[in-house]
């Protein structure tokens, strides 16, 4: 049998077509449960052997769901509670159609055989088929497909019950009706036996209340009226960014205008949160304001509204003409980009079950969530997702997901950081771990015919200290009187990780290693990255190798690429290799070889500095940790060798050979990677504080920049010349990968680096860009076959987009580590520090701490009293008596951690040196110190007592 | 077809004495089979087999620009496709020549805004409006393809359903539009005064209505009326020979009557058809 569905769809073309779908009903659609006699059981996991308790229905029953429950309560649904549920193709498909995320998650559930979920293609049974009926509308018609799968349910297993689970208030009471069985998802979950806990978890979503309270907020316009104003243009969409100094504030980036829009209020902020896709109406130009200069945080405790009427009179008063910028208001929410946020409850004085959660992201609004754990919640870190935002209420609406663990713990913070950058930092999946290579792993005949055997040479690593996932090492030997040749030996991943299956997909889409201060989250499993394809001292490996011919001048005669055998002699690191070097009495091989590679690089960066490169600094900390408590035990910038610099030399040239070959064989899909030139104004900072100090910093072209930088030297200062460097890094912008096919040949320089070409070759392991180079270069030399994706210049670009994003998230999460690690250090610490001034500010002084790489505000002026300093902003300088402050001086600091507010611990400085009479604290002396130090001791000891 | 002498005489005499050779009146009409919707891909259609004549229609919906001299109005377009299946005349280019005549016939019996409203098929005034694109498709000719045609074409419009337009947005000179997806939402065109066309052949002194192939060849002149209702919308001369003016009035009376009857047989025909009547697929 089958039955057609017509309906109508645009083309291309803008014409109208009638298409018509067949759809085949049958009558071998089992029903899948294992007590029904009529039905063959080919594969099912609804059984017998699982009883779904509830006081509601107290006998055993099989559960059938509504779309609504799985769209709003996935989250319960993932709870391993209640089984044997029924999912009719109907309600699959309205999902799939309605969130894909959702859907993802829905299907990873029914695809788990221990949670005995069934999907019924009631759709295309012969008896539960229905046809729409004229104007029905598309809900109505689903709804009564579920109801007809259930009363056929009823009909067809006369010996079992069936619960439908619905929150559509109409669908339940026809339900009723039919003589179903039926209750909400609230009522159910409140009736499981020995799931209490799991109410917290349900999405608020309270469709049919009536609330009487008034409404805080201007209702949204419905879709139809945006998507007419936008296209008529009375209405503008983009996409909402708050600002994290202003709750009352943000900006919506639009097409129409060059400067983003400001939003402000609680009517022109109207519930959007940050990163939905808003449509916004300018206002009148009269109205247009400018961004607002002050800080507004919510203090609010509580859900009152009062605070936020008087925060907004507060606005209102500061509320600038000069320099408006567009201004509008937010009328409609065209998206919404609701993540799940990671946070603290509020701490308050609240009963009850309703609470409100502080995300940690302070763009984010408060949350307001029912919980029956509020005392022990909030001592932890957790993660809430919003559900609902409705007009009477001032915050919006969520439930509790789940805890990550103690507030302040660092596995808790680390998973804070990382769920807050989109980390992917789940455990490999079986599927994904299937395709590893089996152990023992030996190397086979076959694989020592293709390879270039490089056992013999004189191979060895060196690395940071502690590293285990090695993926270069060098080897350097004489071959004729003048010439030497150079190897560059690179893990082989892309041997390992074969294009398609699941461990590429799912290291492409992690992209690259996550390095945290005590945690790596790596992009391969383990027994790649430390193992098989780590190059260990002592061990056969398998790499490619990009060896090159030079002469002593370090210029290349020959380059060669392939795949080999090594065996690498020695895991250095780069203090040991230091010492090798510098110990003239050590004259083995690799000593020999160590020092011919360290001139080679020496003239290399000459070459490469001379070319116009950049030499740029960011304050960079090592923090050390204790292997025991894994505290911080301190904190301090990371030492540079010149091994450092030489493996750095010859993983550039590597880079550089390999880009060359690639593009040429690949012109159109080559994955390269860029360095933009900065636009001159984001120089501005850097040549105003270059101005200021009497140096001229050109910025035409990079070359000039390097030679203005080298020469802004001041003997009294030594540290200046770092700090413009610092500045000068900030004014970059990030270097990115690319297709070669999506870009004109001169848009391909790196800036940086200053090379025409560039790309990542020499850190498979942890990087996935380097796997795809490694394919491509494979391919180039005949090594290995290619596939469709690998050439096609789209999916690369898409690949590239993914890379970029998990790349700059990485950073940004180490960052947010070091960050945490850093305040974990100095938590009930007071120390004093040199420190040197950033920037001048009106009213405070940014300042760098290069020994832990801080970077803080010193206020100068507080609310109500009079500063002793009088601001320049010509000269950019602070005077106080005869004492004058300029950009880069040093001083020194007096340094203490404010852990008053849990979620946003941030340091307080103190101005020590120059002594400002009022203003600046005597220094510490030795016995404070002390004191404070065994205050913090005892403390500790006494910590240890109570755990013995 | 190739006819003896004897048997045009035998022809000739059928139709003096009243009784044609397959035993029909001179007015009377062969049976009749009509299918609608049967192409399911297009908008509106309908098969029409008389005797041994095969006709199918597809009604197909474009959107487009009206033209400047006629801003208000929709635009209905006629293509006659004479397959080389219904006769061996057709073969190569052969059915060319009445296919055009067909499709002229056609268009200047639905020009008149009485007999087809074409303002309904406009969008937008002056910038958008439906274009229907109506195909006819000879699959077997056994004489009177004129009324077979027409009455097939009529059906099919009946069946049309033009989707409704939800909104109209205009920006500039760009004009957007929006169109329900769901099948139900749609509206029939009105055809109640679409023209019947109905050839009235002269066969000796007699005029006679719906004639057969073999008839065809006997007639000295045949004429047909598009008839919108009660009025007359086109008329046209086929075939050689020449017509009195008296005979002329004769048949036009005669086209008239027999027109108003067929169309009110079929406006009936095809009320009765079933909308919700269920799919039969070649599955069954």
């Amino acid at each position: 049998m089958f039955s057609t569905r017509a309906f109508i769809k645009k083309n291309k073309v803008g014409n109208y077509l009638k298409n018509i779908r067949e759809h085949y009903i049958r009558d071998d659609i089992f029903c899948g449960l294992e007590s029904c006699k009529s039905c063959e059981v080919l594969d099912t996991s609804l059984t017998g052997g699982f009883n779904n308790k509830n006081n509601l229905f107290k006998f055993n029953h099989y559960i059938i769901l509504d779309t609504n429950i799985i769209l709003d309560q996935i989250d319960i649904l993932e709870e391993d509670v209640f089984g044997n549920v029924i999912i009719l193709h109907t309600v699959l498909k309205e999902v799939k159609h309605r969130s894909l995320p959702v859907y993802k998650r829905l299907m990873s559930i029914i695809e788990n055989p221990t949670r005995h979920f069934y999907i019924f293609t009631n759709d295309h049974h012969k008896d539960t088929y229905i046809n729409q009926e004229k104007g029905e509308l598309i809900n109505d018609f689903n709804d009564r497909c579920i109801r007809k799968a259930c009363t056929w349910y009823m009909k067809h297993m006369p010996n079992e019950k069936f619960v439908l689970i619905t929150d559509d208030r109409g669908n339940r009471n026809t339900a009723r009706n039919e003589k179903i069985k039926t209750c909400t998802i609230t009522d159910y979950v409140k009736n499981l036996e020995n799931s209490k806990h799991l109410q917290d978890k349900l999405a608020r979503k309270d469709f049919h209340t009536v609330v009487d309270s008034d409404d805080f907020y201007p209702p949204h316009l419905p879709t139809v009226d945006i998507i007419q104003g936008i296209k008529d243009g009375s209405l503008h969409q983009g996409t909402f960014r708050a600002s994290t100094s202003n709750f009352l504030e943000a900006s919506v980036n639009v097409d129409e205008f060059e400067e983003p829009v400001i939003v402000q209020g609680r009517a022109g902020l109207n519930r959007a949160v940050d990163g939905d896709f808003v449509a916004i109406k300018i206002l009148s130009k009269d109205e247009w304001i400018s961004p607002s200069d002050i800080i507004l945080e919510d203090e609010s405790v509580t859900e009152g509204v009062d605070e936020v009427l008087e925060k907004e009179k507060v606005l209102k008063k500061t509320q600038k003409k000069a320099n408006a910028q567009p201004t509008g208001m937010v009328v409609g929410i065209v998206r919404r980009k609701w993540r799940q946020y990671c946070g603290i409850l509020q701490p308050s004085n609240m009963d009850g079950l309703f609470h409100l959660f502080v995300p940690a992201d302070r763009k984010i609004p408060k949350v307001r969530i029912e919980t029956r754990q509020a005392e022990f919640l909030r001592t932890q870190k957790i993660i809430v997702a919003i559900d609902t935002w409705p007009r009477h209420s001032r915050y919006p609406t969520g439930h509790f997901v789940r805890a990550l663990g103690k507030i302040g713990d660092q596995a808790t913070e680390n998973e804070v950081v990382l769920l807050e950058h989109d980390v992917p930092h789940s455990k490999f999946s079986e599927e994904v771990l299937s395709f590893l290579p089996k152990l023992p792993w030996t190397i086979k005949e076959g694989d020592i015919a293709a390879r270039v055997d490089l056992r013999g040479l004189d191979i060895c690593s060196v690395d940071p200290p502690g590293c285990t996932d090695i993926d270069d090492a060098l080897h350097c030997r004489e071959i004729e009187d003048d010439k030497l040749e150079v190897g560059v030996h690179i893990a082989d991943v892309s041997h390992f990780i074969r294009p398609g299956n699941a461990l590429d997909i799912e290291a492409s889409n992690r992209a690259t290693t996550v390095y945290l201060v005590n945690n790596r989250i790596d992009m391969v499993p383990v027994l790649l990255s430390s193992n098989l394809c780590s190059l260990r001292g002592g061990e056969e490996r398998f790499a490619f190798s990009c060896v090159w011919i030079m002469d002593k001048e370090a210029n290349i005669l020959e380059t060669r690429f392939h795949k080999s055998i090594i065996k690498s002699k020695k895991a250095m690191t780069y203090e040991e290799a230091q010492m090798v070097i510098d110990d003239k009495h050590q004259v083995h091989s690799i000593a020999q070889s160590l020092r011919n590679l360290n001139s080679l690089a020496k003239i290399l960066k000459r070459g490469r500095l001379d070319k116009g490169a950049l030499v740029l600094a960011s304050p960079e900390v090592k923090i050390l940790m204790d292997s025991e408590t894994h505290d911080p035990i301190s904190v301090e910038a990371k030492k540079l060798f010149e091994t450092n610099s030489m493996v750095e030399e010859f993983m550039l040239l590597a880079n550089i050979s390999v880009a060359q070959k690639i593009l040429k064989e690949f012109p159109e899909c080559a994955l390269l990677r860029r360095h933009p030139t900065p636009p001159p104004n984001n120089f501005d900072p850097l040549v105003k504080a270059g101005n200021h100090l009497g140096f001229a910093i050109k910025i035409d072209s990079g070359k000039n920049l390097a030679a203005s930088l080298d020469e802004a030297i001041r003997e009294d200062n030594p540290f200046l010349n770092t700090m413009l460097r610092i500045l000068a890094t900030r004014c970059m912008m990030q270097a990115v990968y690319f297709s070669s096919g999506m870009y004109q040949k001169d848009e391909y320089f790196h800036y940086g680096l200053a090379v025409p070409l560039y790309t990542h070759f020499t850190s498979p392991i942890r990087r996935y860009a380097d796997i795809i180079v490694h394919r491509l270069l494979a391919v180039a030399i005949g090594a290995d076959c290619t596939y469709p994706d690998l050439l096609d210049k789209h999916k690369s670009t898409d690949l590239c987009k993914n890379l970029n994003y998990r790349n700059r998230m990485a950073q940004y999460a180490g960052r947010a580590s070091v960050a945490f690690n850093t305040h974990l250090f100095f938590r009930g610490k007071l120390q004093d520090e040199e420190g040197y001034v950033l920037f001048v500010k009106k009213n405070a002084l940014q300042i760098l701490i290069p020994k832990y790489g801080l970077e803080c505000t010193l206020y100068i002026s507080e609310e109500g009293k009079t500063s002793p300093f009088t601001y320049d902003e010509d000269h950019q300088t602070q005077t106080a008596g005869d004492i004058v402050l300029h950009a880069f001086d040093p001083v020194i600091v007096r340094l203490t951690l404010d852990s008053k507010n849990i979620q946003h611990e941030k340091f307080i400085l103190q101005l020590v040196k120059p002594h400002i009479e009022g203003f600046s604290i005597a220094p510490l002396t030795e016995m404070e110190t002390k004191h404070k130090l065994t205050e913090i001791e005892s403390g500790k000891k006494n910590k240890k007592q109570k755990k013995s | 077809m190739a006819l003896c002498e004897a048997e045009k005489t035998f022809i000739l005499h059928s139709v003096e004495e009243n009784f044609r050779i397959d035993g029909r009146q001179r007015g009377d009409y062969r049976p009749m089979e009509l299918e609608t919707n049967i192409v399911a891909p297009s908008f509106g259609s309908a098969r029409l087999r008389l005797a041994n004549t095969d006709v199918l229609v597809s009604v197909k919906l474009e959107i487009d620009s009206p033209t400047l001299e006629q801003p208000k109005l929709g635009k209905i377009e006629f293509f006659v496709d004479c397959s080389a299946n219904a006769t061996p005349d057709f073969e190569g280019r052969g059915g060319d020549n009445l296919a055009t005549e067909i499709s002229n016939c056609l268009s200047s019996a639905y020009k008149s805004s009485t007999a087809f409203d074409a303002g309904k098929l406009c969008i937008l005034k002056g910038s958008k409006c439906w274009k229907l694109y109506v195909d006819i498709l000879l699959l077997e000719c056994g004489g009177n393809l004129y009324d077979a045609v027409s009455l097939a074409v009529k059906a099919a419009l009946w069946d049309t359903r033009i989707p409704l337009v939800k909104s109209v947005v205009v920006d500039g000179n760009k004009v957007d539009m929006e169109v329900s997806d769901e099948l139900f939402d749609c509206e029939r065109l009105d055809v109640t005064g679409a023209p019947i066309m109905v050839t009235v052949c002269k066969i000796g002194d007699q005029c006679i209505v719906d004639p057969t192939t073999a008839e065809e060849h006997c007639s000295g002149g045949s004429v047909v009326v598009a008839v919108s209702k009660s009025n007359f919308s086109t008329i046209l001369q086929t075939g050689g020979g020449s017509l009195h003016p008296m005979t002329l009035l004769e048949s036009l009376k005669l086209g008239q009557t027999v027109a108003q009857r067929l169309d009110s047989t079929l406006i009936n025909t095809l009320k009765q058809i079933n909308d919700n009547s269920t799919d039969v697929g070649f599955l069954k």
